[in-house]
């Protein structure tokens, strides 16, 4: 069966090339002419402000780390339902704790506004 | 290296041009696709100048986006900025690696293939994130920012609903789940799961950056979010990964809900012997380009979702549906109501 | 509507599904698109397009230097200079139209008592160079040779309606 996954490996590997030639093509055709409004950042038609590397809102990384969880619950879910049938109700209610604690989890963050855009 | 290896490296080598070639010319037709049926639903026809009923348009914008000239942009982190194509890119083609035609046009038939495309689509954010970062600018940087937000939103809905499907069919392989819904159109996922149909559809837009999910990269919002900086053949490698993901989410669709490769009149009385009930990759594709219309229609229809909505939307609507749904999907089976692999 | 029929609605994605119907009605209507310039729509014998200096069908020119056409245009694109030719009759030496000042309201084509200067229906031309926006007599009386059929046949087919 790990043989199957050679041509994942060569398909990425050529996925990955394509692009790569594409942008290496674009490069040799394209001109090159840099100027400094050119390369100046796109700011509506004003000089930039500050430089680009500013603070940014925690409410990105809160995002990303509830995504976390959930993924881990998601990936936690998948071979639970594949044997779903052979694991019978004790699987399930067994399950139902794990979604529960989740859920727990889920209701707190809800209620403390990790969830407010 | 022996003949069998380098043999078997040829083939596999032609395969993988097979599959890229035709999804990369379905990309190109996609987008004079999207300009023409858009056209349509705005009572006027799309482009029709370049060729035949404008059926050159494609060639036309690929060759204007690769003599156009690609600024780096001042004080941007070059190597970061051209890498970030690439990893958009790679994973939008290489999902397809594992995506079953038909029941035997399989590249690579692994027997964790939903895993491996739910991973894969997950790697997509990457590229997002490094191309903002990368252009030096507060417009790209901030349009990364919530474009990965909402994507990674987004994927945890998705993410349920697939477990749904595969309580309803015990198989983790795409091959697999497409083989459970055998027996008819009423026996495909789309009628016993099909909240879950429509929350993985929507989440798919969702993912894809498509209208009306499109905050991140609407034009009048924030020019264009991430890719801002972006000309020339960069811009139409992001511009390909876009639409590769669209057409591999209508696959996914296709695959998960809607039977694959399995013809609707497999029992049907009159038209059960003929041709149209053969199962096979017309099928499949078939499907695909149905759903595929569907993303050309929401764009059309749809007026755009603020950012704080799509948030909502995905995190306080769409999450306790599905988490809901993974719990009534488990009793339906358990009970006997849905019998697997029927 | 109560809470719940409200909320099953929204439920059930009604709204979605209207608004999908009224874009799946308008892609199926036909369209009323025109291919220009290979399909181009029907214009009146009134159109008022580039300028001309009509003939009589004798070969003499018609106008007569009344300057009615420069007194009447409003964006004063019209300029004359006239002087009595060698046999005695009233002409212009020089009638110039600056077609980016003009604003092809047709005015002076009304005020000619000798239907002398009139617009034709040719509209698809344009410059090339700094000057060409300024047409000299010469040019105008050569539009109106060139034009002279369809400017003929314009004006019998209105005239019934004048």
């Amino acid at each position: 069966m790990l043989n199957e996954y050679w041509p994942i490996l060569l398909f990425l590997i050529i996925a990955a090339g394509m692009g790569a030639a594409l942008v290496v093509i674009g490069s040799v055709l394209g001109p090159k002419r840099p100027d400094d409004e050119k390369l100046s950042a796109y700011e509506c038609g004003f000089e930039a402000f500050e430089d680009a590397r500013m603070k940014f809102d925690v409410r990105y990384y809160l995002v990303a780390i509830l995504f976390i969880i959930f993924d881990l619950e998601i990936a936690f879910l998948f071979p639970w339902a594949v044997v779903l049938e052979q694991i019978g109700w004790t699987g399930f209610w067994a399950m139902m704790v794990f979604l529960g604690l989740l859920v727990v989890g889920f209701i707190y963050e809800w209620k403390k506004g990790a969830l407010e855009w | 290296m022996d003949m069998q290896t380098l043999q078997t490296l040829l083939w596999t080598l032609a395969k993988i041009f097979i599959i890229i070639i035709p999804i990369t010319l379905t990309v190109a037709y996609y987008t004079y696709a999207e300009r023409k049926v858009i056209g349509y639903m705005q009572s006027r026809i799309g482009p029709n100048r370049v060729g035949p009923w404008g059926l050159l348009q494609p060639f036309a914008d690929v060759f204007k986006l690769l003599f156009k000239e690609i600024i780096l942009p001042a004080n941007a982190n070059k190597f970061l900025f051209y890498l970030a194509p690439v990893l958009t890119l790679g994973p939008a083609l290489a999902a397809w690696a594992v995506v079953p035609f038909s029941d035997w046009l399989i590249l690579a038939d692994i027997n964790a293939s939903l895993l491996y495309v739910l991973a894969l689509t997950s790697m997509g954010v990457y590229g997002i994130i490094v191309a903002g970062w990368a252009s030096n600018s507060k417009y790209a940087f901030l349009g990364a920012l919530r474009s990965a937000a909402q994507i990674i939103s987004y994927e945890i809905a998705m993410g349920f609903a697939l477990v749904c499907v595969l309580i309803a069919a015990g198989d983790i392989s795409l091959k697999g789940i497409v083989e459970a819904q055998q027996g008819g159109v009423f026996d495909w996922f789309w009628l016993p799961l099909l909240p879950m149909f429509m929350v993985y559809f929507i989440s798919g837009v969702a993912e894809t950056n498509r209208a009306p999910f499109d905050v991140a990269e609407g034009e009048s919002e924030i020019v264009a979010g991430f890719h801002v900086e972006y000309a020339g053949a960069a811009f139409a490698v992001f511009f390909l990964a876009e639409y590769a993901n669209m057409i591999l989410i209508s696959a996914l669709t296709a695959l998960l809900f809607a039977g694959g490769w399995l013809s609707p009149f497999e029992n049907v009385p009159v038209l059960g012997g003929t041709l149209l009930a053969t199962h096979g990759i017309g099928w499949f594709l078939a499907k695909t380009v149905f759903f595929m219309f569907f993303f050309l229609w929401f764009r059309a229809t749809f007026p755009r979702y603020r950012y704080d909505q799509i948030m909502r939307l995905g995190w306080k609507v769409l999450i306790p549906i599905t988490i809901v749904w993974v719990v009534v999907a488990a009793v339906l089976v358990l009970t006997g109501a849905i019998v697997r692999g029927s | 509507m109560t809470a719940v029929t409200r909320y099953l609605r929204s439920l059930m994605l009604v709204e979605l599904f209207r608004g999908l119907s009224v874009t799946w009605r308008h892609m199926v209507a036909p369209k009323f698109t025109l291919n220009y310039p290979e399909e181009k729509t029907p214009k009146s014998n009134r159109f008022r397009g580039l300028h001309a200096l009509r003939r009589y069908p004798n070969g003499e020119e018609r106008c007569i230097a009344c300057k009615l056409c420069e007194a009447v245009c409003p964006a004063l694109a019209i300029t004359i200079d006239s002087e009595q030719r060698d046999d005695g009759t009233r002409r212009t030496t020089r009638y110039d139209i600056d077609l980016f000042k003009c604003i092809y309201c047709g005015f002076c084509e009304e005020s000619c008592p000798v239907d002398s200067i009139v617009e034709t229906d040719f509209h698809e031309y344009h410059f090339e160079n700094r000057g060409e926006n300024i047409v000299s007599k010469q040019q105008l009386l050569a539009l109106g040779d060139r034009f002279e059929t369809s400017i003929a046949a314009a004006r019998r087919q209105d005239a019934a309606y004048r």
